[in-house]
């Protein structure tokens, strides 16, 4: 067992206590991309022409019925599906505890063109972006020295926060990248490309200092996760930026994030904070994620004015 | 969520018959008649003649009191609303007791002795008001108050609203928990209303009279869940927002 953030994480199989997560080890069904060109046995999902705007590695089998109140119910159900279907694994990677990135060492398939950060013409991925590949089965991960590393590997991993995404961001990253959305660490440039070439460009990431992503482009990547995690200390967290699903997504020019997402430490957040979020993020919208008992939950204060009516 | 009217036309009868007006014909009918209430525990009482009476279900203040007094309609008034009529509209006057009338700065400091944080509900309600809205209490939504584009008769209250106080732990203490958050917006969604946040910020401790109202300010948020599942194609959480522009 491995104590990851607030849960317990358990490799006991479907009947053991507390919310399955949704592995390979488990079975639940992972739907391929179009864009794949794997589209068989797809098993007893709907498939709509919203399809089409899946980005890669879709999930249908969390069970995350449109109907948001009782997200909760039907778990167990779908874990015990006997319909499941994971990915091909395309991509390869090798993981290094230093960076707290893995660099990709064979890319196929489509899944990194909305995945990783380029740098130097090498693709790293975050080690939200690894766990969420291994768990849907598109990623094979190594070591230094050549070994593999297993999903428990990563789930201890990932529990103690240091690599820059905690446990809990973790589970709104999955739900998010399970419904198409393209999500990438708030503030760190896909690529360094459009620094490079357009400089007016590093304001349109909402919230990133310009000198910032200028040392990024000097210091490489080594440096770049293990700086935001510094900058997060603080109550309210500016954790990732979010893209609608989009199949012309393009690093290079990534445009705005449709959001970005915050958590705050232990209770909702106060006027005050959601001051300081919006500030930071200039004209992007701000939302707010609860992760409490499995479920993520995302929230919007929005800045109204009511009419002034007749 | 839009405004819900409650059936055909009643859109445009409240368009035809503003609130603003109605309010203006219940506030000079106040002044003629003189209106005087009585401070009785946390409500104000006070007798209207017919006419008055049904302006005041118009404009939708207070509830009435069935009692046998035949010439008169009995009405009972909240403190916000008692206020507001008192020292906003100066349409009403009111007697303690001894029945000696209580000038502004004497109500004010006999309602602040009575409800905790009225300063800030009080600022909450006139802010609604002011801006035409109609406001009732919103206890049985688990809220501070309900608000309505209109008489309840033609359309359902569209906001559950809350009141919270910057920097201080006046006003109700909501939305300090996640578990509060949740319960709130599930409520909300099972009466079909918006939650409404209005924070008042202060500007200052000194709330000796009510002549600090002009320095609050009041900023009004809305809460909402955001549900990936139903937003993957466009940001339906700014139907929220330019509704509220409306």
């Amino acid at each position: 067992m491995t104590l990851c953030g607030s849960g317990v994480g358990c490799s006991a199989g479907v009947g053991g206590a507390g919310l399955s997560t949704v592995n390979p080890c488990t079975p639940a069904a992972v739907q391929d991309s179009p864009a794949d060109g794997i589209n068989s046995n797809i098993g007893n999902f709907q498939v709509t022409d919203r399809e089409n705007y899946l980005g890669e590695g879709v999930i249908e089998g969390y069970s995350q019925k449109s109907n948001d109140i009782d997200e909760h119910e039907d778990h167990y159900a779908s874990a015990s599906s006997s319909k499941s279907q994971f990915r091909k694994v395309a991509l390869k990677a090798r993981w290094s505890d230093e960076t707290g990135m893995a660099e990709v060492v064979d890319k196929r398939g489509t899944i990194w063109r909305t995945t990783g950060i380029v740098r130097s013409s090498k693709l790293y991925f975050s080690i939200e972006e690894v766990l969420f590949l291994i768990e849907i089965g598109a990623l094979l991960l190594m070591d230094d020295g050549d070994i593999s590393l297993s999903l428990e590997d990563m789930y201890v991993k990932i529990s103690n926060g240091k690599h820059g995404c905690s446990w809990e961001e973790f589970q709104a990253y999955r739900q998010l990248k399970s419904l198409g959305y393209i999500v990438g660490r708030h503030g760190v440039p896909w690529s360094m490309k459009i620094v490079k070439s357009n400089h007016e460009s590093v304001s349109s990431y909402g919230c990133r200092d310009n000198d910032e992503a200028v040392d990024l482009d000097s210091e490489e990547s080594r440096s770049v996760f293990g700086l935001f995690n510094e900058m997060q200390i603080d109550e309210a967290r500016l954790v990732f930026d979010v893209y609608l699903p989009n199949s012309k997504f393009r690093k290079s020019s990534p445009g705005d994030p449709s959001f970005v997402l915050c958590f705050t430490r232990g209770h909702p957040p106060s006027k005050a904070d959601l001051e300081a979020l919006e500030r930071r993020c200039r004209n992007i919208p701000v939302k707010v994620c609860h992760v409490e008992q499995g479920g993520v939950s995302l929230f919007s204060f929005d800045k109204v004015e009511l009419p002034i009516l007749p | 969520m839009g405004p819900r009217w409650k059936g055909k036309g009643a859109e445009a009868k409240a368009l035809a018959d503003p609130m603003s007006k109605i309010v203006l014909k219940l506030q000079s009918s106040l002044i003629q008649s003189d209106a005087r209430g009585i401070l009785c525990g946390s409500s104000v009482l006070l007798a209207a003649e017919e006419e008055q009476a049904l302006l005041f279900g118009r404009a939708y203040f207070g509830h009435p009191i069935v009692n046998a007094d035949k010439d008169r309609q009995w009405f009972q008034l909240g403190m916000e609303e008692a206020f507001f009529l008192c020292y906003s509209l100066k349409c009403l006057k009111i007697a303690g007791e001894d029945k000696r009338l209580k000038d502004d700065q004497e109500l004010w400091q006999c309602m602040k002795s009575k409800k905790a944080g009225f300063p800030v509900f009080y600022k909450a309600y006139s802010h609604l008001r002011t801006k035409n809205w109609v406001v009732r209490p919103g206890l049985q939504y688990g809220a501070d108050f309900v608000a309505y584009r209109h008489h309840p008769s033609l359309v359902h209250s569209e906001y559950a609203v809350l009141v919270s106080s910057e920097g201080d732990a006046e006003a109700n203490g909501r939305l300090k928990l996640w578990s509060d958050v949740h319960c709130t917006l599930r409520l909300c969604l099972g009466v079909v209303k918006t939650l409404l946040v209005l924070t008042i910020s202060k500007n200052g401790d000194d709330d000796d009279s009510p002549s600090c109202l002009a320095n609050y300010m009041v900023d009004e948020r809305t809460v909402t869940r955001w549900s990936p599942e139903q937003s993957r194609e466009e940001d339906t959480s700014d139907d929220v927002e330019s509704q509220a522009r409306e």
